[in-house]
């Protein structure tokens, strides 16, 4: 995945240099550097930087690819006991599929806050993420996700007196 | 010059010692204490996070609070590094190295009070550093142009991105990915509009806060959950100050007299100098302790003075941070970057006419601080049984209240949805930086200092008629750029020799 999170700032560097070329006058009518002078600049360095660090990616991922790095026999003998890949066990567990759904929580979150309102959509966020998280404490949970939100509304809305989306129910 | 840091100082207690001010300074100092204890979730996040909470509040006591969390945070993140072998901040790695021996000596108390004292006496000696170091600094600048501001914030950023993370190179493209974020919005000097896409809400530019709470709240949260964190079980501790082992006795301080000394001014430099801050003060405090004393083998079996040493260094070193900051506008660190840009939101302009323009912000800021290690060190030592009970909770517990503090805070800021997604893509950037060896830190002080640094350069081209002439006439323009040069190529020189050594071996 490095690589192409590599590639991925390539593009976007890229992308940012070609926009600001099209849309961005280098210097003023008096010869004075103009609105995309600095961006060229950072634009030039990015794509030449970034080009130059997907190329190092895309290189260190074929060596590793060629030559896996070997192993301390210690993890290469654990492997051996459980029956995995000793790679798989090299800086332990990850969990990526977490990442994945708490991505997807907050982007439904977001997404939601202006339909259904700030407290609501706490309300669901919170139950959304407990129920799938912590499945074994039913009561803490539905407290738990009352609570909080009701104590942030409080905090921010009437404390704070910061504007927060209104949804259906007026809060 | 006494008499003046006296009256300064006076000046700044005045304007400290109220009850608003004091019961957001324990706000902020508790509130640090408790994002330190949490592994991941340093003081850069838990002040961006914190920011919308002080809406609302006088400019003087918003940034008092935030500082409070700023340097609270540096208390609390050696409790689990003593405990349970887990820093919870960066700053406190080198405490591990003797601190969690200690505790498995049986000697936690006495090692939780020394770091609170070695915090406290590191802190105290680094505030009463700035109070005479930063007039001097603010004066010495007000002489500087716009060509030695450019240096100085290139300068800052290149020893951000050499010294803090294991590649370099992508800590420079993290700098210049704050940059292109910094260049979005109207263009000062012409007005024109640059990377807008036609959206009104992007013409007053990508906002820092947002940006700042997605980089470091979300982007660290989810590199947590990838670490498995949430699924980790509560940590049951126990701790109590009334029994007699929990105090240090007499032998823990003579041994370690002169390691407060030493450790609080190695870590203060450390903390000057942009980019170097509170990590590495704390290792070269510790290494250098190991190397002076007479018995190195003792250190990391539950060493006093391998404890007290990097305590003294980051508390000293968070002080130090704030020099550059209050007298030239320039931070040196994640944390202090987002602070800075609390500045800019608070309308309050950094830089040295900062000192005489708002003298009542920055020695009520510095009075603070002293105020603040007091609190702090009371609380380190009274409420350790309390903080270790913020243990209990598991981190599955902790993940929405920081998901919910994070959107809800980042919207009430302008009530902008448009924010609200910003937030959310520089969370996901943030997470996959941070698994990729990028650097969040250096891509928000490009992001606060972008504004300054293409303002400055335009301006030094304006006044060169276009050439880059006066970065090389004026001296300290050139003495800055020769140090610029030497961070660059003395490092690249010194990796080249040792690769052709190999080659030849």
């Amino acid at each position: 995945m490095k690589k192409w999170f590599s590639l991925g700032l390539f593009g976007l560097s890229s992308a940012y240099l070609a926009y600001g070329l099209q849309t961005l006058d280098i210097f003023d009518f008096s010869g004075r550097p103009g609105a995309g002078y600095f961006p060229l600049i950072i634009g030039s360095l990015m794509v030449l930087a970034t080009a130059v660090n997907a190329v190092l990616d895309f290189r260190a991922d074929r060596a590793v690819e060629a030559h896996p790095l070997p192993l301390d026999p210690a993890t290469e003998a654990t492997a051996e006991m459980m029956g995995v890949d000793a790679h798989g066990l090299d800086g332990g567990k990850r969990f990526p599929r977490d990442v994945l759904i708490v991505s997807a929580l907050l982007f439904g979150f977001i997404f939601f806050l202006p339909i259904l309102g700030a407290l609501l959509a706490m309300i669901v966020l919170m139950l959304a993420y407990l129920f799938t998280f912590n499945q074994d404490e039913l009561l803490t949970n539905v407290l738990y996700s009352l609570a909080l939100p009701a104590f942030l509304y409080w905090l921010f809305r009437i404390l704070l007196n910061a504007s927060l989306p209104i949804g259906p129910l007026g809060v | 010059m006494l008499t003046d840091i006296f009256a300064n100082l006076a000046f700044g207690l005045s304007v400290a010692v109220t009850p608003t001010s004091l019961l957001f300074l324990t706000i902020g100092a508790f509130v640090g204490m408790i994002v330190g204890l949490f592994p991941g979730f340093g003081p850069a996040a838990g002040i961006a996070v914190l920011i919308p909470m002080t809406l609302g509040l006088e400019p003087t006591v918003a940034i008092i609070m935030l500082a409070g969390i700023y340097y609270g945070s540096m208390y609390g993140g050696t409790i689990t590094s003593i405990l349970i072998n887990t820093p919870g901040e960066s700053a406190t790695v080198a405490s591990t190295l003797d601190g969690y021996p200690l505790a498995q000596k049986g000697r936690a108390g006495p090692a939780l009070v020394m770091q609170a004292i070695a915090s406290f006496i590191g802190g105290t000696i680094g505030v009463v550093l700035i109070t005479a170091l930063a007039p001097l600094l603010a004066d010495f600048a007000a002489s500087f142009g716009p060509s030695e501001y450019f240096l100085i914030i290139t300068l800052g950023l290149l020893l951000l991105t050499t010294m803090m993370g294991d590649n370099k190179f992508k800590g420079f493209i993290s700098a210049l990915i704050g940059f292109a974020i910094g260049t979005v919005g109207v263009d000062v000097m012409s007005g024109q509009q640059r990377y807008t896409l036609g959206s009104p809400e992007l013409i007053g530019g990508v906002y820092f806060v947002a940006v700042a709470i997605g980089l470091f709240g979300i982007g660290e949260l989810l590199h947590c959950i990838y670490n498995g964190l949430h699924l980790n079980p509560a940590k049951k501790l126990k701790i109590s100050f009334k029994s007699k082992e929990f105090w240090p006795d007499r032998f823990d301080f003579i041994e370690s007299r002169f390691t407060f000394l030493r450790g609080s001014i190695i870590g203060f430099i450390a903390g000057v100098l942009p980019g170097s801050g509170a990590t590495l003060g704390s290792i070269i405090g510790y290494s250098v302790e190991k190397k002076i004393a007479q018995d190195p083998e003792n250190f990391g079996r539950g060493e006093m003075r391998g404890l007290v040493a990097p305590e003294t260094a980051n508390n000293a070193a968070s002080a130090g941070a704030m020099v550059p900051l209050l007298s030239l506008g320039i931070p040196g660190s994640g944390a202090t970057a987002v602070l800075l840009g609390a500045f800019m939101m608070w309308g309050l302009q950094p830089g040295p006419l900062l000192i005489v323009n708002d003298p009542g912000f920055v020695w009520g800021l510095v009075a603070s601080m002293y105020l603040g290690n007091m609190i702090l060190v009371a609380l380190s030592i009274f409420a350790i049984p309390l903080f270790v009970k913020f243990l209990d909770i598991p981190y599955r517990h902790v993940v929405p209240v920081i998901l919910l503090l994070c959107v809800i805070g980042a919207f009430a800021i302008h009530a902008s949805i448009v924010e609200t997604w910003i937030l959310f893509l520089s969370g996901l950037l943030g997470f996959a930086m941070k698994l990729y060896g990028y650097s969040p830190a250096a891509t928000v002080l490009a992001l606060v200092l972008g504004g300054m640094a293409e303002e400055t350069f335009l301006q030094s081209l304006i006044i060169s008629n276009g050439t880059l002439a006066v970065f090389v006439e004026r001296p300290v323009s050139l003495a800055l750029l020769i140090v610029l040069i030497l961070v660059i190529a003395v490092p690249t020189l010194f990796a080249l020799r040792r690769r052709l050594g190999r080659r030849e071996a």
